[in-house]
This record gives C-alpha cells, sequence and structure tokens, in this order.
C-alpha cells in the first residue's frame, strides 16, 4: 500500500471553476485525465478471490507495464541506483532520466514493443546492464562500464517460468538423492543431472553431505534455473520486474525497498513512500505471464511453406536443436505467484497466506498447443533454458561483452528462445545483427560444429532456414 | 509539485513500576522505547521439549561462570552442546534436530566422571591436536581439562598425554590461538579469586597463564610449560585479538572489580618467542574499570579494527579505536550511548535497578545484513542493588548504525538468570537458534522461527553459512581467519576467534546475514595472512571453503 500524503494544490480548470486536486479527495476516484498510473491491488484480497481475480489482475498489469509514471507516483531515484540490491548513490543524480544508467524508460512498453507491447525491442530500446554496485552513474556505452543488450520479447513468458520451476525441481530432487545415497553407502556419489532431456553436467555427492560442484554445466551452481534475461539470471518474473521497476522507472517494490530491509519506506529518496506493493508486482507478474505464446505465421504463400517446411527439418538436421529443442514438456499449467524459489527481497511463498494461482488451462492460446502422449503441454520455445558459451577468438560477435553478469561468464549466455523470433529483428544479445544469417553465423564456442554445418549449407537450404525461423512470430 | 512526506515514529510504551502498582495514573512514568525497524525474530523456548535438562547451580564458586561449548562433536556439521554445571554435573547433549524443525537434543555421557564433570564452569571447542576433531577446554573450579575429542562424540582426557598441568586455580575464562608458523594453539586460562590468599576474596586475584607449545611433536602438542600473566584482575572474559591489523595477536582480558585492587581491563601484546607484555599508560591503554564479564568482538564499521562489547553490571560498553590511536597505540573511547547499547538496566518490567550482563555475543539473528548483539542477563545471585528481574538483550541492528532493544518482543525475556550462553543454527535451517545457561534454574533453548512460530516458521532476509579449512595443515579451522562477505557495496567481515563471551566457545559454520541479495562473494585471509581468491557463492546455503580449491564447496543437511 502507498503511504504518501499529497499536499493540498489547486487548479484553475479550463472552464475558469477550482477544482481541488485528487489530494483533497481521499478515497474519491482519480479524475478521468489522471496522468498517475499505480492504482491499489491488495495481494490477499486478489488471492482469495481466486479465479475471478485473474482478469483484474491482468488488466492492472497491462495498465502498469504500458503506463507512464509520474514522480506523483513515485517514478525516478534519485539517492538510489540501478542495483537489484538497495544501493545508495555516492551523489544525487544530475538528471532524473539518463539513458545509460537510468532512468532508460517512462514505461515498460517504452522498450518492450516490438511488434507489440510486452514484446522485444530495436536497438534504439537497448538497455544497459551492470553488476550496477560500483558504476552507478555510468554514463557511456563503453562496455567496460556496462553492457549493451537487445531488449527481450516477454510473450510465452509464464510458460517458460512453470518449465524453469519444474526443472529446478528436478535437479534439486536429483541432488537429494545424490546425497542420501552417499549418505547411506559411506561412498562418493556421481550424478549426472538432467531435465526435461537437457543435460547439466554432473555432481559428487559425499558422505558427509557435502558436494562438488565443479561438474555442473550451464546452470549456476544451486540449481536454481534462471531462465531470463539473455544470461539467465533471473528466477521469475517477479525478481526480474522487481529489478526492472528500479532500474527502468525509479519505482521501488517494497517487498525490496521497503523499510524491512532498507530502514525506510522511501529509500530512493523522492519522497513517495512504498512505491509498488505486492498486489501491484503481481499484475505485472500476471500481464507477463500470460502473454500468449509465440506461434507460426499463417496463410503464408505456398513457397514459404514448402521452404519453412524444409527448413525446420534442415534446422534439426544441421545440430541447431541441440540447444534450440523445438519444445519442452510441462506438467503443471498452474502459475503460482510468488513462486517456490524466491529468496528474500523478492515476495515468497512464506510471505504470504495464500499465493495467487492462475491456471493456464483457461487461455484458448494454451489449449491450442500440443500434448504430449503423458498430456504434458509442449512448450515450442526453441530453447532449452540452458547457458552455453556462444563465442570464441574465432568468433566473437556475440562475446563482445567485458563485464560478466552474476557469475556468469562473459562470453556465456542462455539458449535464446527462438519462438517469435520472426517479429523481433535485429538479432543478437546486443541487437546488432540485422540479418538471420549475420546471427547463425556469429555463433562460436559450443554451437561452432552446428555452425559451420549451416555455413556448409547451399543457397537453397539456408534460404530455407531462413524460412523457417522467419515463420517463428509473435501473436497476439 | 510539494509532497508531503508521512514520518512515522515509533515508539514502544514501557509502563515503569509506579503505574503497575498505583493502577492509577498516579505517578505514571511512561518511557519511550525506539522500535526495532529491521525485523524482529520470534523465539520460542523449546528446552524441555528438546530433551535438553541442565542446571547451572552450586555456591560462591559457580556465582559466575555457566558456560556452553557448542561444537559439532560426531562429524555431521550439526552443533552440538557441553554444557558446564558448577556442582552439577557437566552435560553432553547431541544434536537430533531435524532440518528445520522443532529443536531435538539426546543427552550423552561426557566420560568425565563425578570428579572431574562436577566444578565446571565453561568450555570451549578447539582441535588442538589438528586431527580433524574437535577437542575441548574445560574451565572448572580446580583442574582445568583438555578434552581430546574421539569421535561420536566420545572424549579422553588428554592432560598427562600434553603435559598440560590443570591447575588449581578457579578458572573462569579461556582463549587459544595458533600463533605464526606454530603447530598447535597456544592456550590462556583466565582464573577468578585466589580463596586460600590472606584477605580472601578481596585484592586476591590469581595471575592468569598462559601455555605455548612446547617441542617438535607433530602428533600432539606439548604444554608442559605456562607462563604466569601476571598481575591477574580477576578475569572473566579474555579473547585473542588482532586489534590493530598487525597479524600478531593480543590478548584482551576483560575482569571483575567486584575483588581486584588497583586493576582495570588489559590488553596483553604476544611478540613472537618473547613473552607477553602488558599495555601501559605509556603504551596508549586507558584505565578502565568495569564489573567485565564478557568479551564480545566485531568490525561494526569494517575499518579493519575490531569493536569490543563488555558485559558489565550498569552500562555495556562498546569500544572503538579513538582517532588517536595508531597501530601501536591502542587509545580506545566508549561509543555504547550513541549506539544504544548501554543495555543498563531491565527494558522491560517493574525493577529499574541496574542490570547484570554476562555472555555477549554479535550475530545476525533476523539475517538482514546487520550485526545484533545478544547479552545475557542476570542477578549475581541476590545483589539488592541490582535488579533481579533482568532479562536477556537482543539488540538488533538498525540501518542507522544503531542499535534497539527488542528482547521482549523476540521472546527471549525470560525470569532467568543468565550466564553463559551462545547463538548457533541448530536445526540448520539458516536461522541462528539461542542456547543460554541459566544461573540456579533451567538452560533456555530458543528456536529462532524468524518471522513465523514454532508450527510454522517463516525465514527473515537470506544467509549464508561458510566453514573453512586448512586441509593438511595445522590449525585445519582457520583459527584467526578472516572471512570477508561482500553483497553489493557492502562487506561483512568476521573473525574466526576462539575466546570471548562468558566461559562460553563454539565452532560451527560462520553465519552472516545477507539481506536481500541472492549472491555473495567470499573472501578468506587465512591466518598466516595470504587473500583467497573470491569465492562466488549463492545465498541460503553452507558452503565450504578449502584452503587452495578454485571453487566452495557446497553442504547440505539431510
Amino acid at each position: 500500500m502507498r503511504k504518501v500524503l499529497f499536499s493540498s494544490a489547486i487548479f484553475l480548470s479550463l472552464s475558469g471553476t477550482i477544482v481541488l486536486a485528487d489530494e483533497d479527495r481521499p478515497g474519491a476516484a482519480p479524475y478521468p485525465w489522471d496522468e498517475t498510473v499505480v492504482r491499489e491491488l491488495d495481494f490477499d484480497t486478489t488471492a482469495s478471490r481466486g479465479p475471478d481475480a485473474t482478469q483484474d489482475l491482468i488488466d492492472l498489469g497491462q495498465r502498469l507495464f504500458e503506463g507512464k509514471f509520474t514522480v506523483k507516483e513515485g517514478a525516478g531515484r534519485p539517492e538510489a541506483t540501478q542495483a537489484i540490491v538497495p544501493t545508495k548513490r555516492r551523489r544525487p543524480s544530475q538528471t532524473m532520466f539518463q539513458r545509460m544508467a537510468g532512468l532508460d524508460a517512462n514505461a515498460c512498453s517504452s522498450c518492450h514493443n516490438v511488434p507489440f507491447s510486452g514484446g522485444a525491442g530495436d536497438f534504439t530500446a537497448n538497455v544497459f546492464v551492470s553488476e550496477g554496485f560500483e558504476s552507478a552513474d555510468f554514463d557511456t556505452s563503453d562496455p567496460q562500464f556496462s553492457n549493451e543488450r537487445g531488449t527481450n520479447s516477454m510473450f510465452g513468458a509464464g510458460l517458460i517460468e512453470l518449465l524453469a520451476r519444474e526443472m529446478t525441481a528436478d535437479l534439486r530432487a536429483q541432488r537429494s538423492e545424490a546425497l542420501k545415497k552417499a549418505r547411506a553407502d559411506g561412498a562418493p556419489v556421481t550424478q549426472a543431472l538432467e531435465t526435461k532431456g537437457v543435460p547439466f553436467g554432473k555432481l559428487i555427492a559425499h558422505p558427509d553431505g557435502s558436494l562438488d560442484v565443479s561438474g555442473v554445466e550451464g546452470i549456476d551452481h544451486d540449481l536454481t534455473l534462471r531462465p531470463f534475461s539473455q544470461k539467465g539470471v533471473f528466477a521469475s518474473l517477479r525478481q526480474f520486474t522487481v529489478n526492472a521497476m528500479n532500474q527502468h522507472h525509479g519505482m521501488e517494490a517494497e517487498e525490496r525497498f521497503g523499510t524491512q530491509w532498507t530502514g525506510t519506506a522511501d529509500f530512493d529518496g523522492d519522497e513517495v513512500e512504498d512505491e509498488l506493493s505486492r498486489g501491484q508486482i503481481s499484475a505485472l507478474v500476471a500481464w507477463q505471464a500470460t502473454l500468449p505464446a509465440p506461434g507460426r505465421k499463417k496463410d503464408l504463400p505456398a513457397v514459404w511453406q514448402d521452404a519453412a517446411a524444409k527448413g525446420e527439418e534442415l534446422f534439426a538436421r544441421t545440430g541447431c536443436t541441440e540447444c534450440h529443442r523445438h519444445s519442452l514438456p510441462l506438467d503443471s499449467l498452474t502459475f503460482l505467484d510468488p513462486g517456490p524459489y524466491e529468496g528474500a527481497g523478492t515476495l515468497r511463498p512464506t510471505d504470504v497466506k495464500t499465493p495467487i494461482a492462475i491456471d493456464f488451462s483457461r487461455f484458448d492460446w494454451v489449449k491450442a498447443l500440443p500434448r504430449d502422449e503423458k498430456g504434458r503441454v509442449l512448450v515450442p520455445l526453441f530453447g532449452d533454458l540452458k547457458r552455453h558459451r556462444i563465442a570464441d577468438a574465432a568468433r566473437d560477435t556475440l562475446g563482445n561483452e567485458l563485464l560478466s553478469q552474476r557469475f556468469v561468464d562473459r562470453d556465456v549466455f542462455l539458449t535464446a528462445e527462438l519462438w517469435g523470433i520472426g517479429s523481433t529483428a535485429p538479432y543478437g544479445h546486443r541487437g546488432d545483427l540485422t540479418t538471420l544469417d549475420e546471427v547463425i553465423e556469429a555463433h562460436g564456442g559450443e554451437a561452432t560444429e552446428a555452425r559451420k554445418t549451416y555455413s556448409a549449407l547451399d543457397e537453397g537450404d539456408k534460404q530455407s532456414i531462413i524460412a523457417f525461423l522467419r515463420s517463428l512470430e509473435i501473436t497476439q | 509539485m510539494s509532497h508531503l512526506r508521512k514520518v512515522t515514529t515509533k515508539v514502544i510504551t514501557t509502563l515503569t513500576a509506579s503505574a503497575f502498582l498505583a493502577g492509577t495514573s498516579l505517578g505514571l512514568h511512561a518511557e519511550e522505547r525506539r522500535a526495532s525497524l529491521a525485523p524482529v525474530p520470534h523465539f520460542v523456548e523449546e528446552a524441555a521439549s528438546a530433551g535438553i535438562s541442565h542446571t547451572y547451580d552450586g555456591p560462591w564458586e559457580f556465582f559466575v561462570g555457566g558456560g556452553v561449548a557448542i561444537f559439532d562433536c560426531n562429524g555431521d556439521r550439526r552443533p552440538d552442546l557441553f554444557m558446564a554445571g558448577g556442582k552439577n554435573p557437566a552435560s553432553l547433549y547431541v544434536n537430533q534436530s531435524p532440518t528445520g524443525g522443532a529443536l531435538t537434543f539426546k543427552a550423552q555421557d561426557t566420560g568425565l566422571g563425578d570428579r572431574l564433570g562436577t566444578g565446571v564452569t565453561g568450555a570451549y571447542p578447539l582441535d588442538f591436536d589438528n586431527d580433524g576433531k574437535m577437542d575441548l577446554a574445560v574451565l572448572r573450579l580446580g583442574e582445568n581439562l583438555l578434552l581430546k575429542g574421539l569421535g561420536e562424540c566420545r572424549f579422553e582426557t588428554a592432560n598427562r598425554s600434553l603435559a598440560f598441568d590443570g591447575g588449581k586455580e578457579w578458572t573462569t575464562a579461556f582463549s587459544a590461538l595458533w600463533e605464526q608458523g606454530a603447530a598447535f594453539p597456544t592456550l590462556a586460562f583466565g582464573n577468578y579469586v585466589d580463596r586460600s590468599a590472606p584477605g580472601s576474596p578481596w585484592g586476591t586475584c590469581h595471575d592468569n597463564f598462559l601455555f605455548r607449545p612446547q617441542g617438535t611433536a607433530t602428533d600432539r602438542p606439548d604444554y608442559s610449560e605456562a607462563a604466569r600473566l601476571s598481575p591477574g584482575y580477576c578475569a572473566l572474559s579474555m579473547l585473542f585479538t588482532d586489534w590493530n591489523r598487525s597479524g600478531e595477536p593480543s590478548l584482551r582480558i576483560s575482569n571483575d572489580r567486584q575483588y581486584y585492587r588497583g586493576g582495570e581491563e588489559q590488553l596483553w601484546a604476544l611478540p613472537a618467542d618473547r613473552p607477553a607484555r602488558a599495555y601501559r599508560r605509556a603504551d596508549g591503554w586507558r584505565h578502565l574499570k568495569i564489573w567485565g564479564m564478557g568479551i564480545a568482538s566485531i568490525d561494526l564499521d569494517v575499518d579493519g579494527y575490531p569493536e569490543f562489547a563488555l558485559t558489565s553490571m550498569g552500562d555495556t560498553k562498546l569500544q572503538t579505536l579513538d582517532d588517536e590511536a595508531d597501530e601501536t597505540v591502542p587509545v580506545y573511547r566508549d561509543i555504547a550511548f550513541e549506539k544504544g547499547v548501554t543495555a543498563h538496566r531491565p527494558y522491560t518490567g517493574t525493577d529499574l535497578r541496574p542490570s547484570t550482563g554476562w555472555h555477549s555475543e554479535f550475530q545476525d539473528v533476523n539475517n538482514d545484513s546487520l550485526w545484533d548483539l545478544f547479552i545475557a542477563k542476570g542477578n549475581v545471585e541476590a545483589m539488592p542493588d541490582f535488579a533481579a528481574y533482568d532479562p536477556d538483550n537482543l539488540l538488533l541492528g538498525q540501518w542507522d548504525n544503531t542499535f534497539v532493544e527488542t528482547g521482549d518482543q523476540s521472546g527471549i525475556a525470560l525470569e532467568r538468570r543468565g550466564r553463559g550462553a551462545g547463538l548457533a543454527d541448530f536445526n540448520m535451517d539458516g536461522l541462528l537458534d539461542l542456547v543460554v545457561v541459566n544461573r540456579s534454574g533451567p538452560a533456555s533453548l530458543f528456536r529462532n522461527t524468524g518471522a513465523g512460530t514454532a508450527e510454522t516458521p517463516r525465514p527473515l532476509g537470506n544467509w549464508l553459512a561458510v566453514e573453512i579449512q586448512q586441509p593438511k595443515m595445522a590449525n585445519l579451522n582457520g583459527v584467526g581467519a578472516k572471512v570477508s562477505v561482500k553483497i553489493g557495496t557492502k562487506t561483512i567481515v568476521r573473525d574466526v576467534q576462539i575466546g570471548g563471551g562468558h566461559a562460553s566457545g563454539q565452532s560451527t559454520f560462520l553465519h552472516f546475514g545477507l539481506g536481500v541479495s541472492e549472491r555473495a562473494q567470499v573472501r578468506v585471509r587465512w591466518p598466516d595472512g595470504d587473500w583467497s581468491h573470491s569465492y562466488r557463492v549463492f545465498a541460503n546455503t553452507h558452503v565450504i571453503i578449502d584452503r587452495g580449491a578454485e571453487s566452495a564447496r557446497l553442504w547440505y543437511p539431510e
């Protein structure tokens, strides 16, 4: 709940009538021309309403995602950096907006808008990310201070998070089993890690309960699958949203920046307290989570259909689907907010009486997704939700960052989900490659063999693959 | 545009004696107490249900003491308990608490028998023979004991094999440290009143003793030679500390002014291969007389120089190096008042007389990344000028660098006379639990249920538990090391020490609260001064850092 008391203000209306500002009308509905975006939504009430509340959540989420925040409701962070851990600036910012260190956007949708709100962004919408602790007011795009990234599409994000949660549960269960066996047998146990057909290396469990995780691959050592951002460093839409609302808009969520963890309800020093409540963050999560999964272009001319069909087959044959897997199976369609693997600073299940539950099976676009023989929804993400080394000395285009982010090496990225890629040019994590051929040819590191196979194709086959990829689009 | 910021002043109103007695507004005295903005953890006392039934008791000699050693005696990394009993036998409790569940302990025979098992005032764990099994230094009224750990929570008395003369003194303090290049630890024993001296007890404090390992044996230390630290001023707590970042330990001793004459708090330099030497006024050491009971040490401002909390009767002291100090001149000033930790009288109830403080310990009980201070409190016996109802303190660190009392809100304010104590994560859920040994009353065992209840515990901030090891080296557990944890722009440091508190020591995972950080970078300055590289670890995990290892091992409880 926001706790702001605005001083009285009197304005002269166009007709010459004197009207009072909102602050003198406590409890009254905002004026139709009101500039503010934020509206109240109580988490517990919403959770207790069950499915009836889903559309209200989504509606407010859309409003918050697309609205332009005002200083009146907390936009700006004059005393706080963009860092994910509440961090004070060394000195107040000179300007409210600043393209690099932020605020870099007035609304979420001012970047996430290709081809629709919630989607990706053009190069002009690139974001500058860094660890954000030491260089709070960086003012250069030199990669030694920050990494420049393209805007990711959020379509299908709810299914991605559900997949990640199940994969995390699988991997942790394998870890527990290995530890149990090692303790029982009194001997080390080497456990291969695998979930939904994706291997994640191995770990060695010792009888004393200790783990050697040096063999774990493509995921953090805590076996939390973090499927969001180009690096794969955010575990949930909720964590991402709390981070982003501070970084991009200076809208600070109470659950991270509030009194409990900072000693003040106004950490960013803009004289607005508790700018986003848990309910409002849930609304943002709900809207992003329920953005439909990208699909395929319809009504394609026959020549494109034929090429795309051939291209999809070639895409697999070249080895691209080793990482860009066609689909991953999903067991449960119930999206609980908060999710099960949050830490302090992002709302946790233990912080609420009842989580908000969104049943994804209610959505037509989910009903349209294929299922496997076990009844599991096959999420057609064209990804594996795993990190890979994607650049090397011979092909360093995709390794152009100098800063590692959150323990992830600079040339390691999460496999980009290719669903919707036909709608999200330009390509690459910096959004600086204008054609699909360019971004495929830029693959190095673990993708070298597949890229070489692609390179060896004749032009017709390459075009078929492009036809296939261009057929994967974001639909509303 | 103008905003009127809502200013919220939170206070706790405490009605004092006159209000309770009169039951009217006559004489009503309301004392406002700041409320903690940092989250207050909930503690649930469950000693009885956990299987802990222990009382520290006895005549005058056991007005002081009452310590507890917290350590893993059976190799499962869960902290077990060895509790001093005074006239009662010492107790050993093996931790069987389910992870995240109610605390559960099983009593096990100490193996000391009636003669050696009684008269115990305190105990400190350490691995004095570097065999990887935790040993114990047991403080007694009479012969002190060095107990060699055999595993499975069994011990054997090693005084004879270590050529250690346990003496006949009334021992009430201990500290240990591996000096540079030493294969085995140097032990310091602090003694109280010499009851046999003429005029006892006034002005008859025993000397303290320093045992530096002798000889060249590699399998066990030789403590055949003891050096006197004279004069002794009735030590009730001692702690080896690198107060000046010199790499050379000094020994801080907190003394009880009740019995000494002309005494003071002490700091001894411990030059390598030379006798210990007391700092004097000429060295910058300033005269301070308190009823010193317990030392807690932490580097609050992360300047490399630790602060020291000293419990006493009345005001608790919090000392920091003064501007006049330098690396050879230990000038300290008291910042207890400005930090809000004087804890000079009970914070609740009707008794306005001064408090009596004993064990003190800095830990982060709510995992918000701010250090908190626990102080065990309790009347010596029936001293009329001091509070009879004197609840333990839980002073929570605040974001403005002060502390706020929350003992009553957190649930630890029992009407018991606290002595030794310790905070450790007994059920491995990432929340530090609390054990308090009380005089003439049952020991208290509190489970920290975080933001929840006994039935439904709920976590507070993120946390990290760190164990460090120096494999195949002396001083396996890295006593004397400094562990630095970086979260965002903030660094939290703590030293690996044996000593301090009140007759109570521990050797368990080092606990760090991480607040809202989901990961941290850990560096270790090993006892020889070498810094490790930075270990990248995620929050809410136990990690083991082996010296020289490329990455940290993880550890999971069953």
